[in-house]
């Protein structure tokens, strides 16, 4: 029986049925056929309870937190900035892209918006100043993955919630591992720019002078960052209230930069609203499986099956990494987080290894779906950027062009793996 | 005739998103107001969290038709993008007509839970003691207004189908292309987009 109800989700999945209609078709046929639909019963009471949560208001104010920033015009100053400081470098802009991506992400929740906007402001270099085209639009579509690892992140928020793990030790676990990996992206570049010099484009002439007088446009995205985080540690506020804050925040920045108007603001409620409901949508029927699942004891035959194939540890967490790859190539990464999670998190947690532990399994996780953006053939990032190139050329190039980078995350999430305390280190320092 | 309806809708939606975007801003400003006089003056308003779950639940199931309208719900298109225009239509239908299968069945449990909370004039187990079938009001009108968007979109997909015109059953329930996701995602910024011909060129 499992193994049919398997085939007809694929079925229903490959199809392209909305997969929130999926998953919840799912949950209510399994409950009809091992419980007579006793669960489906008790709905009502779910939904509403679920409905009206305050955590997951979070959700919907980070989102119009990123959508009032990416319409307040920083990303053109900001990358004016951030060029100021890094393209000393070998491989120049391309540490912009990266760099700026970065301080983008975090104050905004979405990866397309954030490769979207970052890359409009960066592609008229490429020709002007002779880079590698295909390195650097895949330097843009790698650092726009930043926006879910980089707090605040939506995606830690839906993990926190489905697994009961708190909000802010996500958060705080994020920060580390979303530095080192801006890091190994800049070392892909110097790697790739030191073996063919050529690639790195022509040389921006800068002096200390301009760095200083570039800084207060780095600005407005750092203090936003500041508030947001640093009320949430400061014990001001929950992560739903940061979120509040950021919005004031950010209407207040939009101010200053004179492009708060009416206009502005009905574009970013309908962006923050049908994103949300993009979500929600998904989230309520998952929280329903998540329910399901658990009266069924699927994941207890789950266990078993693992147990049964008498791997250590952490040979256990790199099958689950590979499945996660494969998986990555094919789906899209909110429903992947959203079908999956229920499952192989009650195994991580069996493994019995303190260190891999609910908050570290998070950072893991997103470093995953962070792969899952820039894998093709499904790899939404790639698509953006390869949205974004006004003069046209082969889609391929963006997806060459981001393997580096592939391989950069794949060592992050070898040295996750191996040294877990990168990411655990921080929210056990502050409360713990 | 379809089209007009199709257009009036998007039209409620559109308005009810403005509203719905509005009101969590205001829940943004009362909950920041709510911390800063509990850090500052020491004073506890209590109940803007509760407040801020209620605008939430409606807020959401009134985007819904909109994401509706807008192509945004999420679909795996790894299979689909490559199928043949008539079965990716067929597809766009069966799609539409398990959603509203499933939000059938949503619906009617939140109507449920409403009728419930109205006869037994249950309130929320709060200081404030909000009877839960108002904001449960809205929150279930969201779901009938998306419930009647999903019977039009499916019953205006199958004509189009039935009169084997694909581009139309795609624009009303297909997948969105790639350059309209991000039109969608960067409305209103500074992102220029490559045009269709340019990407069509260069695939």
């Amino acid at each position: 029986m499992a193994f049919g109800i398997l085939i007809g989700l694929l079925v229903l999945v490959l199809s392209a049925v909305p997969v929130a209609a999926v998953l919840g078709i799912l949950s209510f046929l399994l409950d009809e056929i091992s419980m007579g639909g006793t669960l489906t019963a008790a709905l009502a009471e779910i939904y509403w309870d679920k409905s009206k949560e305050f955590i997951l208001v979070a959700v919907p104010m980070f989102i119009l937190l990123g959508e009032i920033m990416l319409r307040a015009g920083i990303a053109r100053r900001m990358y004016g900035a951030v060029i100021q400081w890094l393209s000393w470098l070998p491989g120049g802009l391309m540490h912009a892209n990266i760099g700026s991506c970065t301080i983008f992400a975090a104050s905004s929740g979405s990866s397309v918006a954030t490769a979207a906007t970052v890359g409009t402001v960066a592609y008229p270099e490429i020709e002007k100043r002779n880079y590698n085209e295909s390195l650097f639009l895949g330097s843009l579509a790698a650092g726009g993955t930043l926006g879910i690892l980089v707090p605040p992140s939506i995606n830690l928020i839906i993990y926190g919630l489905l697994t009961d793990t708190s909000v802010p030790e996500l958060y705080l676990a994020g920060i580390f591992p979303g530095l080192i990996l801006s890091g190994l992206f800049m070392l892909a570049i110097i790697g790739a720019c030191l073996y063919r010099p050529f690639w790195g484009g022509t040389k921006i002439e800068t002096t200390w002078g301009q760095r200083i007088r570039s800084l207060p446009h780095l600005l407005p995205p750092i203090l936003l960052f500041a508030a947001v985080v640093g009320s949430i540690y400061g014990g001001i506020a929950t992560p739903t209230e940061a979120a509040s804050i950021g919005v004031m925040m950010a209407l207040i920045i939009a101010a200053s930069f004179k492009t708060l108007n009416f206009r502005m603001l009905r574009d970013a409620f309908e962006g923050t609203m049908r994103t949300t409901a993009m979500i929600m949508l998904i989230v309520f029927a998952a929280i329903f499986l998540n329910f399901v699942l658990g009266f069924m004891g699927i994941t207890q035959a789950m266990l078993n099956f693992i147990a049964a194939l008498g791997l250590t540890p952490v040979q256990t967490i790199y099958l689950i990494v590979v499945f996660y790859l494969l998986l990555g190539m094919f789906m899209e990464t909110l429903s992947m987080m959203l079908t999956t999670i229920p499952i192989v998190f009650p195994i991580i947690m069996k493994l019995g290894v303190p260190e891999f532990s609910d908050v570290w399994f998070g950072i893991l996780i997103t470093l995953l779906m962070e792969a899952a953006l820039i894998t093709p053939p499904i790899g939404v990032n790639l698509y953006v950027v390869q949205g974004i190139r006004t003069r046209g050329g082969k889609f391929n190039d963006v997806a060459i062009g981001a393997i580096p980078f592939v391989f950069a995350m794949l060592a992050m999430i070898v040295l996750l793996i191996t040294w877990p305390n990168l990411a655990t280190w921080l929210p056990n320092l502050v409360y713990h | 005739m379809l089209a007009m309806i199709h257009q009036k809708l998007e039209i409620v939606s559109r308005y009810a998103v403005w509203a719905g975007g509005a009101a969590l801003m205001a829940a943004a400003f009362m909950v920041t107001v709510d911390v800063l006089c509990r850090k500052f003056i020491g004073i506890t308003m209590s109940g803007s969290d509760e407040y801020s779950g209620y605008v939430f639940s409606a807020t959401t199931t009134w985007a819904y038709s909109f994401c509706l309208l807008h192509r945004s719900n999420v679909r795996i298109d790894a299979v689909y993008s490559l199928l043949p225009k008539p079965v990716a239509a067929t597809l766009d239908v069966v799609g539409c007509i398990l959603l509203l299968y499933y939000m059938f069945i949503m619906t009617y449990y939140a109507g449920i839970s409403f009728t419930q909370s109205y006869q037994n004039d249950s309130v929320s187990i709060t200081t404030l003691a909000t009877p839960q079938w108002i904001p449960q009001l809205f929150w279930f009108a969201g779901l009938v207004l998306f419930f009647i968007t999903l019977i039009f979109v499916s019953l205006y997909a199958i004509v189009s189908l039935l009169q084997r015109n694909w581009e139309l059953v795609n624009k009303i329930a297909g997948v969105p292309s790639i350059a309209d996701v991000i039109e969608e995602e960067t409305q209103g910024q500074d992102v220029v987009l490559a045009s269709a011909e340019t990407l069509d060129r260069t695939r």
